[in-house]
């Protein structure tokens, strides 16, 4: 097997390797910018600079030559090689910074390079703290600057377009950006203008970078040029938590990870998944922060006499909830699950009412012909449709949902703005008593009777089956009223849940929602009615779930987190695909 | 060399009028060597026009000094794939105004030139890329172009050969970066002319993703006379390893600036006191920057029995480059002149890589410093230091020229430097 020997180390290497991604999977380290795994390679930052050469061969006996004191006698190559951009070959030496004096000078030099014209703004730059050349040049970089001239002057806090946000003077003019629109949004709405020292990326003249991949250029983007015009100057990266979740806004099931600082979601960046999204996520699925932490259902609502909502306690809700089902016989009551629900709070509500022996949940998908790409942005907008299809929810569409409703006296929503999605209309509702589980005070909530907050993607642990059918799980990122983070394991931990002392104010209890999982109040409800049913983590639903229907056999939120999702095969996936 | 220099009769430009028309060029041999070979297409087979131009080793005259026929011969076998001739007529080097001439004076002799190029290579395009600032010879040469597809020399079925080839004349818009031969694929391909990485070389992967090979202008020139007169005859004249026609693109502080043919490896002090007229006012003679300002300068000093060809410049510790000679003075200030050509590459970098883009700005504004008077000491060190940082360490050999000159005038000259140096803040005791 062809061999290269990278710092001193032999390593054996199949097919067409570059040798910097080479060193990268192999737990090893060598500084660079412009480099992106999954674009083209332009080798224009040139920080990745390797010592390289190659073993010399005798051409009859394929033996590497040895010189007078035994060791190969190598052929380097005559200048230093960019490790992007170079192919290994069998007989490759390689040296990097670790092992050569050359290569961390080399790097060290361009470093130096970089920064001199670099506003070193650092303390007021939205991207300290997670900023690649802040990073490599405390690691590689030099001590200092003899840069004792002008800086060159760029445009800065220019609107690239809606969301994204140009600062040119800390533009390091790697061309990530440009070669995303290029290579993977194929919107070409950005390029560089200018030359040399003078150069940045712009959009054509009176043009938009409205890309709704744009934001995008923001992640990958190695300093703090492009920002995001909504996050710019609202949190340090350091003072957030990162909790791994997936996108609940379309069908794609993109992963993401959440950042939050006390209790709100600040800001949503994809989560690398090269069977799902690859690096990527539409804007639209950024935005989805409002959602979690605004117009939260907070505390349950009821109206009382037709009038208006009000809030109401707890022991209130359950009681209602439970003198309205007593007052009805199962074939009264209407359950419509929700595509834009959880797999395991659909389980857990459809197996509630089934107790009750109410019929089968139905859910209406939640689908806009034409509206998706061919790329992360799907006709359907929700996460989990493919969820209830395998649950076996009853797949009723919204044109005849409006008739189910007329026949049913109690009607139980989950989590699903029918209303406002106009799958129906709020007058068809007028002859049922509406009970919504919601996360948000949604229209189809604010027409409802009684309203059950409860807990969102960001406040459970809960698996949804994207449009691929392939089933994938969030955490908790933040805390609700009745939830602790530092008593719940699959919580991330921030740097100041870590390092923070009791003195130090970070967490108020202003932004917990006051709000439940479904299932924690199912439990309750059970209690209340008498019903054997108790679900204490959604766990243990998935569990059950996974012995219930073959189509989640062998699913487990372990899995899940070892394999980035679980790719679901089913004869009702097969259907609906074909 | 003797003074049978004077006896020489130019080849590329000769002196006869109005040899850019057609006809006139026609009356004077002209096309005979690419009807020749397309008459007799079993002698000149692709591979022998290649092979016989590789013997005449035409050392390329943009720069690298690559030879010629061993550059076309790197090209793939033909496939389905179309196959481009380029050919680099954007001089824009500081002191690099030879092309211009071929353009205006023999432009048929480069058509000629290229289709020959274009028959041994089974090339489908020829692109032409001229600089922008000579939209006057774009045209001219335009016309040219013009003439020889009325003519039937350009076009399909050409003479009835069964060998067709199209000839596109297209000019940039004034970046020097898109002389450089991948900066100027892009540029040719509509793109900005950021330089590409190589490997993969353009013979594989060129405009477009098809093979090409890109030429001078006068290189190509040279093509008719090897393929008339034969490799051999082409090797009789010009220095050892550096043969043919040179055009010496002489200016500066010379009476008689200009354009001359000669062979290659002409003494330089032949070419600039007797071809050029000799020192203007009578003045000394200062340096001499041989093949534009990318190449080293020489002291005045260095110049004694150095003639222009690669290896007795490369021995003198410069490089031939484009034969664009640039005379100085006694009088010249050799502050000021390193000023003005940081100045240039500072302006031209693309800015594509790190230590271009940064250290050709840093390099100029260190010299303003020092030409200003507020310049110290470990300025020039500092300048020896980045154009060390700068050189090899980028994807085209801009950063190279831009840090030889600085790097070489420094050391050449760096009493000069250091006079105009403020003096050391630091007390001595």
């Amino acid at each position: 097997m062809p061999e290269v020997y990278i710092d001193n180390k032999r390593y054996e290497f199949e097919g067409d390797h570059m040798a910097l991604q080479f060193i990268l999977d192999h737990g090893k380290e060598v500084p660079f910018f412009c480099y992106h795994p999954s674009m083209s390679i332009p080798a224009n930052c040139r920080q990745c600079m390797v010592k390289a050469g190659q073993y010399i061969k005798d051409d009859e006996t394929g033996e590497y030559e040895l010189d007078e004191d035994g060791e190969r006698k190598v052929r380097w190559f005559p200048k230093m090689q960019t490790s992007c951009a170079l192919k290994l070959q069998d007989g490759m030496v390689i040296h990097t910074q670790e092992t050569s004096e050359e290569a961390e000078r080399a790097q060290k030099d361009t470093l130096e390079f970089i920064l001199i014209n670099h506003p070193l703004d650092c303390p007021i730059c939205d991207q300290a703290g997670e900023c690649p050349l802040q990073i490599q040049t405390y690691k590689y970089g030099p001590e200092g600057s003899r840069f004792e001239v002008k800086k060159v002057h760029k445009p800065k806090r220019v609107d690239l377009g809606p969301r994204v946000t140009l600062d040119a003077e800390r533009c390091i003019n790697c061309t990530r950006c440009v070669r995303f629109t290029e290579e993977i949004s194929e919107t070409n709405q950005l390029t560089i203008v200018s030359r040399g020292d003078k150069n940045y990326p712009m959009t054509a003249p009176n043009r938009e970078f409205d890309d709704p991949y744009s934001m995008n250029t923001v992640d990958i983007c190695p300093v703090g040029a492009l920002t995001s015009t909504d996050f710019r100057f609202k949190a340090r990266v350091w003072e957030m938590n990162q909790t791994p979740s997936i996108d609940i806004t379309n069908g794609k099931g993109c992963n993401i990870d959440l950042w939050t600082r006390d209790n709100q979601v600040l800001r949503i960046t994809p989560r690398h998944n090269k069977d799902v999204n690859d690096y990527w996520m539409p804007d639209e699925g950024r935005d989805a922060y409002h959602l979690f932490n605004e117009n939260r259902a907070s505390r349950p609502s009821i109206k009382l006499d037709g009038a208006n909502q009000s809030n109401t306690s707890w022991n209130n809700a359950i009681e209602t909830f439970a003198e309205t089902i007593e007052a009805h016989s199962g074939d009264d009551i209407l359950v419509i699950g929700s595509a834009h629900a959880s797999v395991e709070e659909n389980y857990a509500f459809n197996k509630f009412f089934n107790l009750l022996g109410a019929a089968n949940a139905r859910f209406t998908p939640h689908i806009i012909e034409g509206y998706g790409d061919d790329f992360l942005i799907t006709d359907d907008q929700a996460p989990n449709t493919n969820g209830c299809r395998l649950l076996n929810l009853d797949e009723t569409k919204e044109e005849n949902l409006a008739q189910h409703i007329s026949e049913a006296k109690v009607c139980i929503i989950l989590n699903d703005d029918l209303i406002g999605r106009e799958a129906v209309n709020p007058a068809d509702f007028s002859g049922a008593y509406v009970i919504s589980f919601a996360t948000n005070m949604t229209e189809t909530a604010q027409t409802s009777d009684l309203v059950i907050p409860i807990t969102c993607v960001a406040e459970h642990a809960a698996s949804y089956v994207n449009v691929d059918g392939r089933i994938q799980r969030s955490f908790p990122a933040k805390e609700t009223k009745y939830t602790d983070r530092r008593l719940d394991l699959e919580m991330s931990e921030g740097r100041l849940d870590r390092y923070g002392t009791d003195f130090d104010n970070w967490v108020s209890e202003e932004h917990k929602v006051d709000c439940l999982p479904i299932w924690d109040f199912l439990n309750n409800l059970a209690n209340r009615l008498g019903l054997d049913y108790h679900f204490e983590y959604s766990r243990n639903i998935l569990s059950e779930i996974s012995s219930a229907i073959p189509a989640f056999n062998d699913v487990s939120f372990e899995k899940m987190d070892e394999q980035q999702g679980i790719q679901l095969s089913s004869p009702n996936l097969e259907a609906k695909k074909a | 060399m003797s003074e049978d220099w004077k006896s020489y009769e130019p080849l590329l430009i000769p002196d006869i009028p109005n040899l850019h028309k057609l006809d006139v060029y026609a009356d004077n041999d002209g096309y005979k060597a690419f009807r020749s070979i397309l008459d007799d297409q079993d002698k000149w087979s692709r591979k022998s026009v290649t092979e016989e131009v590789k013997a005449a080793n035409i050392r390329g005259r943009g720069g690298a000094g690559f030879n010629c026929g061993l550059k076309w011969s790197f090209m793939p076998d033909p496939d389905d794939r179309p196959r481009y001739l380029a050919c680099n007529g954007d001089e824009s080097e500081p002191g690099t105004f030879k092309d211009r001439n071929i353009f205006e004076f023999n432009p048929h002799l480069f058509i000629e030139g290229a289709l020959i190029a274009a028959y041994a290579m089974s090339i489908d395009t020829i692109y032409v890329y001229v600089r922008g600032e000579y939209i006057d010879w774009v045209n001219k040469f335009e016309d040219a172009v013009a003439e020889a597809y009325d003519n039937g020399f350009i076009g399909d079925n050409i003479l009835d050969s069964g060998f067709s080839v199209d000839m596109e004349v297209t000019y940039g818009a004034g970046a020097y970066i898109c002389g450089e031969e991948t900066g100027m694929l892009e540029s040719l391909e509509g793109k900005r002319g950021y330089p590409r990485v190589k490997p993969p070389f353009p013979a594989q992967k060129g405009l477009w993703g098809n093979p090409t090979t890109i030429n001078n202008i006068e290189t190509l020139a040279n093509v008719p006379l090897v393929i008339n007169n034969g490799s051999d005859w082409y090797q009789s004249f010009g220095a050892e390893g550096h043969n043919g026609p040179v055009l010496y693109g002489i200016s500066g502080h010379v009476n008689k600036p200009g354009v001359y043919e000669y062979p290659a490896g002409m003494p330089v002090m032949t070419l600039i006191n007797e071809v050029a007229g000799g020192m203007r006012g009578g003045k000394k003679l200062k340096a001499l920057i041989p093949g534009g300002t990318s190449t080293p300068v020489l002291r005045a000093d260095q110049l004694e029995g150095v003639c222009m060809d690669s290896n007795s410049l490369r021995e003198a510790g410069s490089m031939m480059g484009t034969a664009g000679m640039v005379v100085m003075d006694e009088d010249t200030d050799m502050v000021d002149l390193l000023w003005r050509i940081t100045h240039f590459f500072h302006h031209e970098s693309c800015g594509q890589c790190t230590p271009c883009r940064e250290g050709t700005g840093w390099l100029e504004k260190v010299m303003v410093k020092i030409k200003n008077g507020e310049g110290e000491i470990k300025d020039l060190d500092l300048l020896l230091d980045v154009t060390t940082q700068m050189e090899g360490r980028t994807i085209c050999a801009l950063a190279d020229a831009a840090a030889w000159p600085v790097r070489h005038t420094i050391t050449r000259f760096r009493e000069e430097f250091e006079a105009k140096c403020k003096k050391s803040v630091h007390a001595v005791a």
